[in-house]
């Protein structure tokens, strides 16, 4: 480059640097740090971007350092790097322990990466495991105890949920539906109109929980993340089913057990309301062959059952290590199991969401006898499945509700 | 047999008869999705009013329903055109970050590569962490009338779940571990959104629009196979954040423009944050630094990092911009000086 037009270089970056408008917080951050009047033009006429006056300012180069970097032709943006020394856990090798998974989150979890604390005290989103920054806002989580969401099993549930995904629009052969009787056909769609209604609302519901988790029990959060997918996936499955075969969506879910679950205080609470209806959909889509009237209901009832038994894998395993954990709180639970059976019972009672089921489970509406008779048999076995469930959590339910007290005979 | 007490005596059977226009969707080229069975009463055209009771669109009102609380009454506020799609080629396009990742393939790297790489994962898994947390904040808040955008919002949640667990994995699997948190990366401003669409337009829109030009540069950043494919991946799952983001702003400012100004305001004092803020904010040391040393190659090669990174900077810009100007929002002449400085003339 001539002299020339070094010159005439420099006068251009001059004007443009004096086009470009300085915001104020860069100049009260400059003030902060103790950089004379005038650096930061200075060092835009050098021919230093905006940009890279911010980076100094924001990675706290005080004045003096700014102006012996100018002064030598330098870069203001003078890395230090600090970030490579923190002390955190360094040299760790995750490696696939079942080469058939992959590379798990359990996998993840040595060293001082897993340890689980039973309290967290960060209230940032820091990544656990990482090094904190010192003063930090609160980012508003609220749930900060292991004992009251844990359960280990949802390490490995986060991965199997994942490998277990599926798809209703690919994996269901919508080709292979056949019309069914006019009774039959609306009994489906009334169940599927329910159950598509209460799939979407759990997976709503428990979004909203998520910002309340904190960030050390972030497997848990990732298995939750699982768990409103799946339950999207049935919503959508469910509708598709409703509106795939000559019928259409029926009268909307009754409300009193999902406004039970809305009425939760915290979390664990909700947990414990929660698991009833966790236990007898699991019955229910386990049983899905005996409601089921084709081939694709079969598959689709089967693939609900395989999530929904994740799900009721954490509800036991979180209850049993709650109580555990928390031993004052055990009577309490059974005030949130009292109020959840109740709303449940009620809902059985209801014609548009037993009688469906009693066309399906009988075959047809001429046939009712039969199917109340076994649909019957299938609220016996959900209840006795529920209580077997909260007996596996270590929980003996001692006022177990008085309706499915006579379902079970005791 | 004893009587059965959860089923009444008699029978009614009346909903028998609530079926006044059969449904017969049948599947396309990509099955049976939600495009089809969108048709007729059950379609999101023919959406009444609001509803606060959790029934889904087209199901029969329950005498007595509950309220569940105040949700959005409005399609504008909650809707993205391509919802439905976006969430079928969510459920089309799932991975997991186990198996698909050739993690096998990883070699020792220089250790000061493999600081930068594990720095850059310490900061995006905490960013991922929010931005799960963001849309589950709204999903009580949006009206199963508009249930596709809630099914949408779900799904964002497993694609952040997984990138959020991906970047943990990277940081632990190569003789590393997590460095530095990325404490003021402005991620509270996303939670602190008072909207759906102040916090579509920051998220998706934004923050997430800078991180997917950053995972875009993925090639550059990442040094080897696996670190490229973990970018690749995620941001296949991110360009439908955005898309869904761009959109919603698109169906926003068309239905309702005079929510513009309001919008503006949201992103002026987004932006004012200097950087851009929001969770695409690079300026950040820890992140700049490891993000010039990725880009460059080296800390021999700082400066052509930086400057790499400046093109980064312009890009994530410029492409910001752009959307804007898809959706609809004309911002060019109303960008601060940081970001004024990077874009490009039309
Ligand atoms: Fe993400
Ligand atoms: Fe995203």
């Amino acid at each position: 480059m001539s002299t020339s037009e070094a010159l005439a270089a420099a006068q251009a970056a001059r004007d443009a640097a004096a086009n470009i408008e300085i915001p104020q917080e860069a100049r009260d951050r400059a003030r902060e740090l103790a950089w004379e009047d005038g650096l930061i033009e200075l060092a835009l006429q050098q021919g230093h971007s905006l940009a890279e006056v911010w980076q100094a300012l924001r990675g706290n180069i005080d004045g003096a350092t700014a102006k012996q970097f100018l002064a030598g032709g330098g870069s203001i943006a003078r890395p230090d790097f600090w970030w490579m020394k923190v002390p955190t856990e360094w040299g760790i090798k995750a490696r696939a322990s079942d080469p058939e998974m992959g590379l798990t989150i359990g996998d993840l979890n040595i060293g001082t990466y897993g340890d689980i604390p039973d309290v967290w005290y960060n209230r940032s989103e820091i990544a656990r495991g990482s090094f904190p920054t010192p003063t930090v806002e609160d980012m508003g989580y609220t749930i900060y105890d292991k004992a009251l969401i844990w359960a280990d099993c949802c390490v490995p549930l986060y991965e199997v949920a994942i490998r277990d995904r599926w798809v209703s629009s690919t994996d269901l052969r919508w080709n292979s539906l056949e019309p069914l009787p006019d009774d039959i056909e609306k009994a489906v769609c009334q169940l599927m109109t329910e159950q598509s209604e209460r799939a979407y609302y759990q997976g709503a519901l428990l979004s909203g929980w998520l910002p309340e988790i904190s960030y050390g029990y972030l497997e848990l959060k990732l298995f939750l993340s699982t768990v409103i997918y799946d339950v999207a996936r049935h919503a959508e499955a469910f509708r598709k089913r409703a509106l795939s075969n000559g019928g259409g969506l029926g009268l909307q879910a009754p409300t009193d057990y999902n406004r039970v679950l809305q009425e939760c205080r915290t979390f664990p609470e909700l947990l414990a309301t929660m698991f009833v209806q966790d236990s007898m959909l699991l019955t229910l889509f386990k049983n899905g062959d005996k409601i089921a009237q084709n081939q694709l209901e079969r598959d689709m009832y089967a693939l609900c059952a395989r999530d929904r038994q994740r799900i009721m894998d954490y509800q036991i395993e979180r209850m049993k290590h709650f109580l555990w954990k928390l031993p004052d709180r055990r009577d309490e639970q059974n005030l949130y199991f009292g109020k959840a059976e109740a709303r449940m019972v009620k809902e059985w009672g209801d014609s548009v969401v037993w009688e469906p089921l009693a066309i399906l489970l009988g075959g047809g509406k001429d046939r009712m006898d039969s199917g109340k008779a076994k649909l019957q048999g299938l609220r016996k076995q959900q209840v006795q499945d529920y209580v077997a469930n909260l007996e596996k959590a270590t929980f003996f339910r001692s006022n177990l509700n008085a309706r499915f007290k006579d379902l079970i005979g005791g | 047999m004893a009587a059965n007490p959860t089923i009444e005596p008699g029978l009614d059977l009346s909903w028998l008869n609530l079926y006044d226009e059969p449904a017969t969707a049948t599947p396309g080229k990509k099955g049976l999705t939600l495009k089809e069975i969108n048709a007729g009463r059950y379609s999101d055209a023919a959406r009444g009013g609001g509803d606060m009771t959790y029934r889904m669109r087209g199901a029969v009102a329950r005498p007595g329903a509950h309220r569940f609380g105040p949700n959005y009454m409005s399609k504008s506020d909650v809707w993205s055109e391509n919802c439905i799609m976006l969430y079928e080629e969510a459920t089309q396009r799932q991975w997991a970050s186990a198996r698909d990742i050739p993690w096998d393939t990883l070699q020792p790297l220089p250790d000061e590569i493999e600081r930068a790489m594990c720095q850059l994962c310490t900061m995006l898994t905490e960013v991922e962490f929010i931005a799960g947390d963001v849309p589950g904040q709204w999903l009580p808040f949006i009206s199963a009338q508009d249930f596709e955008a809630g099914l949408f919002l779900m799904s964002q949640i497993m694609d952040e779940a997984r990138h959020t667990d991906v970047f943990r994995k990277r940081a632990l699997v190569n003789g590393g571990g997590l460095l530095a948190q990325g404490a003021g990366l402005g991620l509270r401003t996303l939670l602190e959104a008072r909207d759906f669409t102040e916090m579509s337009v920051l998220m998706h829109v934004q923050a997430e629009g800078f991180v997917q030009s950053m995972f875009r540069m993925g090639e550059l950043i990442g040094q080897t196979e696996a670190d490229k494919r973990i970018f690749r991946m995620s941001a296949q799952d991110e360009s439908r954040h955005l898309a869904f983001g761009v959109m919603h702003l698109k169906y926003v400012l068309d239905t309702d423009p005079d929510r513009a100004e309001e919008i503006h305001h949201y992103l002026d004092k987004a932006e004012g944050d200097a950087s851009g803020g929001g969770s695409g904010d690079v300026t950040f040391p820890p992140v700049f630094e490891s993000l010039c040393i990725l880009l460059g190659g080296g800390v021999e090669k700082f400066d052509e990092g930086v400057q790499k990174f400046l093109l980064l900077r312009k890009r994530q810009i410029n492409e910001y911009a752009h959307r804007l100007d898809v959706a609809g929002l004309n911002r060019r002449n109303r960008f601060g000086p940081l970001m004024a400085q990077f874009v490009d003339p039309v």
